[in-house]
């Protein structure tokens, strides 16, 4: 049904549908459950034995050209993480809740392009965080590449841009790029 | 605590390396960082789950990684620090009982408006390959 465009990549009916995702909202906006605050900040400090004096000493903060108490920056991520529906969280794979939007990542688990396998993360800080801090996101379908076949059988790379705010205020980015494939197709000749 | 020293832009050089960093990671490390990025995907606290998924054991989530990489490098360039961008290409799952070192070296500085931007080359690597590997940036002053 599809040919060749180049060696490994090839244009194909569903990509062509994944088309009207592209440079669209992938998910709705989103508040984070919490603003920016000391305990969680204390919980991922003591996760990761990061003992980088800024995330926790007030006085040495405030001595520092941090002038006062930050959030470590790679937290940017887990103050928007969804609050998760532990129930059957297994049975959905992992989604902390139920995905209703329309969304191309759906798409491609209904055409059978059901495996995920995360290849790239880009995290940008335009500030560092302070408690404080309420963040919202959006995200937005960066790009869907054409069909490619690989190690693990044929899919799609899709990357999309998470854009977080703080009172209207852009403090960082994401750029988070996955490879959706067809798990029967591994080891396929074409 | 005592307070930690911070580098100087100005005293580095392209070139430098960073201190090997090697965590030893355990399912308590993974399960911790999991619960820590508010992350309760199965495959990073649920063994036999991860398994039926293809995955060799639970591994750690992307958030922890990048936690992991912000931490290697700030302990070495100091509290001054501040982390500009984590750009990582990822490649084999860290797994309980495999250890992962941390290593980078100093790619590039610049000069920016009173303070300097560095370039970091990393890479986090276990027995079964590449983990995480990519640049940090990040500002020190001169």
């Amino acid at each position: 049904m599809a040919e060749m465009a180049k060696a490994g990549e090839e244009t194909d009916e569903v990509r062509e549908r994944l088309e009207v995702y592209v440079g669209k909202q992938m998910s709705p906006g989103a508040l984070a459950p919490d603003p920016v605050n000391r305990p969680m900040i204390r919980h991922w400090v003591d996760a990761l034995d990061d003992r980088n004096p800024v995330y926790e000493d007030e006085a040495f903060a405030a001595s520092t050209r941090h002038g006062g108490l930050v959030a470590p920056p790679a937290m940017l991520q887990a103050w928007t993480m969804p609050r998760p529906k532990i129930e059957g969280i297994a049975e959905r794979g992992g989604a902390p809740d139920e995905m209703a939007y329309d969304n191309p990542i759906i798409a491609l688990d209904e055409a059978g392009y059901v495996g995920t396998l995360a290849t790239n993360s880009e995290l940008e800080f335009d500030r560092y965080l302070r408690p404080g801090d309420h963040l919202e996101i959006t995200t937005e379908v960066e790009s869907i590449s054409n069909r490619k076949k690989t190690s693990l059988g044929k899919g799609y790379f899709l990357t999309w841009i998470t854009t977080y705010r703080s009172a209207g205020e852009v403090v960082g980015r994401q750029l988070f790029r996955v490879f959706k494939f067809d798990p029967s197709t591994i080891g396929a000749a074409s | 605590m005592s307070a930690p020293e911070s580098l100087k832009g100005s005293e580095l050089k392209v070139g430098d390396a960073l201190p090997d960093f090697d965590l030893p990671v355990t399912s308590t490390v993974i399960v911790a960082g999991a619960i820590a990025s508010r992350d309760f995907m199965p495959v990073h606290h649920d063994a036999e789950y991860a398994r039926s998924q293809g995955a060799p054991d639970m591994f750690m989530n992307i958030l922890t990684t990048n936690g992991y990489v912000s931490r290697f490098v700030t302990d070495w360039a100091g509290p001054e620090a501040m982390v500009r961008k984590i750009a990582i290409r990822l490649g084999a799952p860290a797994v309980p009982g495999k250890m992962l070192r941390f290593s980078g070296e100093v790619t590039s500085l610049a000069e920016e408006s009173g303070e300097v931007v560095v370039e970091v080359a990393m890479r986090a690597a276990n027995e079964l390959g590449d983990h995480a590997t990519g640049t940090v940036t990040l500002s020190l002053p001169r």
